[in-house]
């Protein structure tokens, strides 16, 4: 049996659903995420099986044991906050200190432990410094490191990487999955950012409006999208209409396409005759927006010569791997 | 936002003290009036002495009014904060939305003038089963009133300030119980706040004077009805005492800034 299993978990607010029959499998040492556009139900979930917000009904199984009914205080259950919630009137090593206090963990037992935590997250040199002396990421891994020190059973992170800026994001999302691995601890993470789910998940959960849409690893989300919900919030997608799709392929499509920005190739000598709308650079990546037989398509090209460039109104011509169409739903 | 910073800076520093002196005159005529032997018909004092301090501070009715409003004043913040800690605390976790209602509930004893809410205390404790009038009880309990905007805003800022709801869920999840997470993580975090309430409270309750003396009057003498007893003795004496009350509500002022500055 999985180590978490989440089974039909029901929850809804003032009568209206928040989710409903939510049912997910999670192995020991696995990295999760749960994705999805803000209001879809990821945070309650969390919070639902940190023990934060009740649930209707269902069942949460630990390690074989529902913890539905269990305290917050009893289920062993790590978490991190968007906020970093860390204790104000306490400093860096008090804060980290916290759970073991509460756990009433031995004087000398508990400074060990509280210098292995600061340790992992390379903060030891700030333990006398109070929170509002660190900076966002700083405060970030002084609450993973918390989080940590009681070592628990199931590590949950909501969000933990928003309210910082990009290069520190980046940074610490990887610093998090080192440690993630190294210590082997079932993770559940939450966010709105494909990239980081895409980046850090061993499994992804993508959720809309309290539902699990789909679930897979970052490769099967990524080319194997099951509904238009789904290709639209990972990638960006070409998503065609019946009728454009037609027209495009000229052949009768009934359902609606989604095509990869990237798996279209743009040249001189190809398939299809295109004209170059308009172009952005992101860096290593070049994106067209070009036109083909009254379609508009978004074209990811790999920025690796002065080739790759077109200017806006150029004509070129593009050709589409069949094997990389999608209809969906 | 300094169009002209050497004129303008100038302006600004002569219209800043000037205000500051006329705010100062009358306490610095007081003081001075305070000090004087005696100062009737010539510009200045004719000389000055300590005597009016002496005598002030040597007068058992004068002492006792003291003791007596310290004893209201800390009777009326203690139900204060006994009482609204722990109601701010529900409210700002467990009903954010009653925060509305108590908005317009802590303004009710404001919005009742001192001499019309008097009256009506009269009635209701005037006699009966809960007849409190002339004790000081009844101030206590009044000046909790008073008291409850002055605590309930400025603990409010603090709550929100501090993120009230990721710190007792993190504590929790810590393994603190409910009561742990109040004390030991919200609790400290709130001083600040309470501070603020309490000196605001404490500075305008010590010089409260129309309920004091409608309510309970000589029974049970307060320092603000003792100054309105005193009206027609000495006014060198008089201005001792307010120099006096003024002095202790500034050092008191001072002390508790210092001690909110130094730990944190």
């Amino acid at each position: 049996m999985s180590y978490v299993s989440v089974r039909n978990l029901q929850k809804s607010y003032a009568g209206s659903p928040v989710f409903s029959q939510i049912d997910c499998q999670i192995e020991r040492g696995e990295f999760i995420t749960l994705l999805g556009p803000s209001g879809c139900g990821k945070s309650t979930l969390l919070r639902c099986i940190a023990g934060l917000t009740p649930v209707d009904s269902g069942q949460i199984l630990l390690d074989g044991i529902d913890i539905v009914p269990q305290s917050p205080q009893k289920r062993g259950i790590g978490m991190v906050f968007q906020s970093y919630a860390l204790f104000p009137n306490m400093t860096v090593e008090q804060n980290v200190a916290f759970g073991l206090r509460m756990q009433k963990v031995r004087g000398d037992e508990s400074q060990a432990r509280v210098r292995e935590a600061l340790q992992l997250v390379e903060l030891n040199d700030f333990a006398a410094r109070y929170p509002h002396q660190l900076s966002g990421g700083q405060c970030q891994r002084v609450a993973l490191a918390r989080s940590l020190v009681t070592r628990p059973r199931l590590l949950l992170l909501d969000e933990p990487l928003s309210a910082l800026d990009a290069r520190i994001r980046k940074h610490l999302r990887e610093q998090i999955r080192a440690i993630q691995r190294e210590l082997g601890l079932t993770t559940i993470f939450v966010t709105h950012d494909q990239e980081e789910a895409l980046t850090l998940s061993d499994r992804i959960f993508l959720m809309n409006q309290g539902r699990i849409v789909q679930s897979g690893d970052a490769e099967t989300l990524y080319t194997a999208p099951v509904d238009l919900f789904a290709a639209g919030f990972i990638g960006n997608y070409n998503l065609l209409d019946a009728d454009s799709a037609s027209r495009l392929l000229q052949r009768p499509v009934t359902g609606r396409l989604a095509i990869r920005p990237e798996s279209i190739t743009l040249g001189l000598h190809g398939e299809l005759d295109a004209q170059v709308r308009s172009h952005s650079l992101l860096g290593n990546v070049i994106r067209y927006r070009v036109q083909v037989r009254e379609v508009e398509l978004v074209v990811d090209v790999l920025n690796r010569s002065p080739a790759d460039l077109h200017a806006d109104g150029q004509r070129v011509s593009v050709s589409i791997d069949p094997s990389a169409l999608r209809e969906v739903a | 936002m300094r169009a002209d910073p050497k004129g303008g800076g100038w302006y600004h520093r002569a219209v800043v003290y000037l205000l500051f002196l006329i705010l100062l005159m009358p306490l610095a005529g007081t003081l001075l009036y305070s000090l004087a032997t005696s100062w009737s018909a010539t510009l200045l004092p004719s000389g000055l002495t300590l005597k009016w301090y002496v005598a002030l501070w040597s007068e058992p009715r004068f002492l006792a009014a003291f003791g007596q409003s310290l004893l209201v004043c800390v009777g009326a913040l203690l139900l204060s904060v006994v009482l609204i800690l722990p109601l701010l605390f529900v409210v700002h976790y467990h009903f954010p939305r009653l925060d509305a209602l108590m908005n317009v509930l802590i303004l009710l004893p404001f919005a009742v003038p001192p001499v019309v809410s008097s009256v009506g205390l009269l009635q209701l404790y005037g006699s009966g089963p809960m007849a409190m009038v002339g004790t000081p009880w009844i101030l206590i309990g009044c000046y909790f009133t008073i008291a409850l905007p002055f605590m309930y805003r400025a603990i409010t800022n603090n709550l929100q300030a501090i993120n009230l709801r990721d710190l007792m869920d993190a504590a929790q999840l810590l393994g603190a119980s409910t009561w742990q997470a109040a004390l030991l993580v919200v609790l400290p975090n709130l001083r600040k706040g309470l501070m603020v309430a309490l000196l605001l409270s404490f500075s305008f309750l010590f010089g409260e004077f129309v309920f004091a003396n409608l309510l309970v009057g000589t029974r049970y003498e307060t320092l603000q009805v003792y100054l309105n007893n005193m009206r027609n003795s000495s006014g060198h004496f008089n201005s001792a005492l307010v120099i006096s009350y003024f002095a202790f509500v500034l050092i008191l002022t001072w002390v508790a800034n210092r001690l909110n500055k130094d730990k944190t």
